[in-house]
């Protein structure tokens, strides 16, 4: 989970599997757009950021791994086509922009710390001292306000709603007053001057998106093969299970033959036939009666298909 | 003593039993029950006949041997169709078509001995010959074939049925066996010379008669209740 305050809303709540994104990018570099846009899927959260029309960022975060450029670009797309996720666009200032950049791509010093438990004073000391640049992050689970430091310098404050550094500290540090609140100290490892390339002048979005499809086509079809192989499987149980349940009555009121007949006349019933159904049943129940009635008589015969219906019931409620 | 009338009462009854058995039941069964059914109809042609207004055409006695025959061989072929049921568990063909094929094989017999010359004597005692040949031999492979389809089937309602058809072959070998003996070396003609024989061939011919008309009898009856 990548914490970052809201900033500006453009929008938010959009399904982005709906959208064309390379076309919606090209559309945010043409419009000249500064901010970030925030994908959270099911595997992972998702961030590009734009600073004047350049896609100068790309990061992918999952519990386990941390993509970047176009690797990250290429999981946003599998991950926004692959459905349930959730895009959000924020404006932000072009410094504010390459902030969280660094932000992003910088590690982490201390993480969840309880700002109650905290020594405040002692910590801002301490980056004073090791001259960190990089910035603490102040949340809670509603809010998240972010303090850029460089070289142990507070530089400014980014919460949730504002569009560039701000030299308030009051909405930021209101978080920290807040119940519950953590902090994480940050450190950014590029610095913020640097002239960072646009992603999108060297890379084929547009290519980028047909193979995140043709993966995420094949992703979906290998999931309802399983799903198939899956719901076979069951029915193959439940299929073996009204088979022993109909052999048992057979034989209890047939003899062996009974159990012989019942065996072979529910495959003539099912075959082609795939699934269990009541059509089935009801021409297994007629086959069997026409062929026990060479060994039996039709109240032993009507005894032995009734004690079935009342078996299959109760076996398909459980299976 | 003469059994003839008791036979011909109780063939009457176990014939009427297993037609009307061949009527309700499955097709499987058919072939079976018009098989003995049949037995009745040949008995009938062969001892009905001094009751019958022209009781001296040698072609009743020869129809009577026939029908005999096509008796022994529908029941067979019964037993045979039973026995791949077991085993297969497939039954196929109708009822109508067991009917009308014994139907129509009697026919052919009738019409056969019609446009050929009047039987006499050794004609007769031919066909008599062929006809308790194919009861003794086929006696012994239905006891075999039946035991094979109890072995599949004991366990069933059915089951106890085939062991009493068992018997009923038995009893039929040895009515059906004595007649061949007595047929084969002529003790009929020559009981004078051997009372013993001729007269103990009789006494288990007619013993055995008595009981397989009594056991077919029981014995669809029997199976009509186990079948109920």
């Amino acid at each position: 989970m990548i914490l970052l305050p809201r900033g500006n809303p453009v929008k938010e709540g959009i399904d982005p599997g709906k959208v064309n994104l390379p076309e919606a990018l090209v559309k945010l570099q043409k419009g000249h757009f500064t901010g970030y846009l925030r994908f959270d899927t099911t595997q992972g959260t998702g961030i590009i950021i734009f600073d004047n029309g350049r896609l100068i960022s790309g990061l992918f975060e999952t519990a386990r791994e941390k993509l970047i450029a176009y690797d990250a670009i290429f999981t946003v797309f599998e991950r926004s086509l692959a459905g349930n996720a959730s895009l959000d666009i924020y404006r932000l200032s072009s410094a504010l922009a390459m902030s969280i950049h660094a932000l992003l791509h910088g590690n982490v010093l201390f993480l969840g710390q309880e700002v109650q438990l905290l020594d405040i004073r002692g910590l801002l000391g301490k980056l004073k001292e090791d001259k960190i640049s990089g910035c603490l992050r102040i949340y809670t689970k509603e809010h998240i306000a972010l303090i850029f430091y460089r070289a142990g310098h507070p530089l400014g404050f980014f919460h949730d709603g504002s569009t560039d550094i701000e030299k308030n500290a009051e909405n930021s540090l209101s978080v920290a007053k807040l119940p519950g609140a953590k902090i994480d100290v940050l450190t950014a490892e590029v610095s913020e001057e640097d002239n960072l390339a646009d992603l999108m002048a060297s890379a084929d979005l547009t290519q980028m998106w047909a193979k995140a499809k043709q993966t995420v086509a094949l992703e979906r079809k290998s999931k309802e093969n399983e799903v198939s192989r899956s719901l076979e499987l069951r029915e193959k149980e439940r299929r073996q299970k009204v088979v022993v349940l109909f052999k048992g009555i057979a034989e209890k009121s047939l003899g062996k033959i009974g159990a012989q007949l019942a065996e072979k006349e529910f495959e003539k019933a099912l075959a082609g036939q795939g699934l269990v159904s009541e059509a089935v049943l009801n021409d297994f129940y007629q086959r069997l009666g026409k062929a026990a009635r060479l060994v039996a008589g039709p109240s032993t015969v009507k005894r032995m298909v009734d004690e079935m219906q009342r078996g299959i019931k109760t076996l398909l409620k459980t299976a | 003593m003469d059994w003839s009338i008791v036979q011909l009462i109780l063939w009457l009854i176990a014939g009427i039993v297993s037609f009307y058995f061949s009527l309700g039941s499955a097709r499987v069964w058919t072939s079976i029950a018009v098989g003995f059914g049949l037995t009745l109809i040949g008995e009938l042609l062969l001892y009905a006949r001094p009751f019958l207004p022209a009781p001296d055409i040698p072609q009743f006695e020869a129809m009577g041997f026939i029908v005999e025959t096509i008796s022994i061989l529908v029941m067979s072929h019964g037993f045979q169709e039973y026995y791949v049921f077991s085993r297969t568990l497939e039954a196929e063909g109708s009822k109508l078509m067991v009917y009308l094929s014994t139907i129509g094989v009697i026919a052919g017999s009738l019409v056969f001995i019609l446009i050929n010359p009047t039987p006499e004597f050794d004609n007769l005692r031919l066909i008599e010959v062929v006809s308790l040949t194919n009861w003794v031999f086929l006696s012994l492979i239905n006891i075999d074939l039946i035991r094979k389809i109890y072995s599949n089937v004991k366990d069933s309602p059915i089951g106890k049925g085939f062991l009493a058809f068992m018997l009923v072959f038995i009893f039929m070998f040895l009515w059906k066996g004595s007649e061949l003996y007595i047929r084969v070396y002529d003790l009929d003609i020559l009981a004078s010379q051997f009372p013993f024989r001729y007269n103990l061939s009789v006494a288990v011919s007619n013993i055995a008669n008595i009981l397989a008309s009594l056991s077919v009898g029981g014995t669809f009856l029997s199976l009509a209740r186990l079948l109920r």
